[in-house]
């Protein structure tokens, strides 16, 4: 599967129940969720290589009412290991963090990463107290381990293995504009700007 | 164990300027603030980072989320939060108050610290993050709980800097 059909997939498995956040690393993670369908709760990274995972855990701690969703790449997760062992020992139930793994830093033109030559980050978040995990290799895997994570308390860690799939869109440049689309629709308008309280 | 006043006024401050998350790499003289707001600010959740770009990660989402999030580390770590800071919390103008105890001071004995902690008020000034020193026991209250106010009020991350004469204890030959 490639990244951009398992995106469309979580997109799809999403959809039904509104306004999930999802936060989006940088680069090709981004870009194909844009590419599944921009929606307000997306929260995509431009900058920050390495955090989208820490950004999914503080929003689950503060919103323990939404089910937060984290689409992470391998490269992203392996800069921020130690973000594993915040999530296994604060262990938020509502957070579910996939990670593309498609063995290459793909935004920056292929070159491998560490899950090319061993490294296998299901088996570090295990190893790191968190016991919800799963590895997938097919979309119908991919279906199966996202309805396990709505319906099961996590924090869930899904390695998907994907192959690149070439972005050709990008999401809006406008970094405030994301975040305050993005607060508004998961019922958090901005404190002290237009639609938010003072 | 009594608790200086310092500490004290850092949790009295922020407790005041609405934070209820704070999210740290822990330092020396923050143990003393940990301490306090375990004692009497039971309303606020702390949550220690492995370092302290990932603590800024989850500060923002804090933020996304609706909360108001302090974070706290020592000067030595404000080197690991650049990228958080300017790729993230900058551009994106995600606040949060951001309390850093200070090495590399007055009053420093170990060189390795010397450096950063030289550095600290120049890195803030070139990125953009607003920084206040906190002057005295007295008014490190008032100090941090105004330093959230315009972090949150204008959306933009601001330091407040915990100096080592205010945070390490003078011998008693010195006191008065």
């Amino acid at each position: 599967m490639t990244r951009l059909e398992a995106t469309h997939r979580v997109a799809q498995a999403l959809a039904p129940h509104g306004d999930v956040p999802i936060v989006a690393s940088l680069g090709h993670p981004a870009y194909d969720l844009y590419a599944a369908g921009d929606r307000a709760a997306n929260f995509y990274t431009w900058g920050s290589m390495g955090l989208a995972s820490s950004v999914g855990l503080g929003l689950a701690m503060a919103r323990p009412d939404l089910r937060v969703f984290v689409l992470d790449g391998d490269g992203s997760l392996l800069m921020n290991l130690g973000s594993l062992a915040t999530i296994g020992w604060t262990r938020p139930p509502n957070l579910v963090v996939i990670v593309w793994d498609n063995q290459e830093y793909g935004t920056t033109g292929g070159q491998q990463t560490a899950t090319a030559h061993g490294a296998d980050l299901e088996t570090a978040a295990r190893a790191m107290g968190v016991a919800a995990t799963a590895t997938v290799r097919s979309l119908v895997a991919l279906d199966a381990a996202i309805a396990r994570a709505l319906a099961e308390d996590g924090p869930w860690v899904i390695v998907a293995k994907v192959s690149e799939s070439a972005p050709s869109v990008k999401p809006p440049l406008d970094c405030v504009a994301i975040k305050q689309r993005f607060m508004a629709a998961i019922g958090q308008p901005e404190a002290g700007t237009i639609g938010g309280s003072q | 164990m009594t608790h200086p006043e310092w500490a004290a006024g850092v949790c009295a401050g922020l407790h005041a300027a609405g934070s209820r998350h704070v999210v740290y790499v822990p330092d020396n003289p923050l143990s003393h603030v940990l301490r306090i707001l375990g004692e009497r600010h039971r309303d606020v959740r702390t949550t220690i980072a492995t370092r302290e770009e990932e603590a800024f990660g989850i500060a923002a989402g804090l933020y996304l989320g609706g909360a108001r999030p302090a974070v706290m580390l020592q000067s030595s770590g404000l080197g690991n939060s650049l990228n958080a800071l300017t790729s993230l919390l900058l551009p994106y103008r995600i606040p949060a108050l951001i309390v850093i105890s200070m090495r590399g001071d007055a009053g420093e004995w170990n060189e390795a610290q010397v450096p950063m902690g030289r550095a600290v008020r120049g890195i803030c000034d070139a990125i953009g993050i607003p920084h206040t020193t906190a002057e005295s026991p007295a008014t490190t209250a008032e100090t941090v709980r105004l330093v959230a106010q315009t972090a949150f009020g204008t959306r933009t991350a601001g330091a407040c800097l915990l100096p080592r004469r205010l945070t390490v204890p003078a011998p008693a030959s010195v006191r008065a």
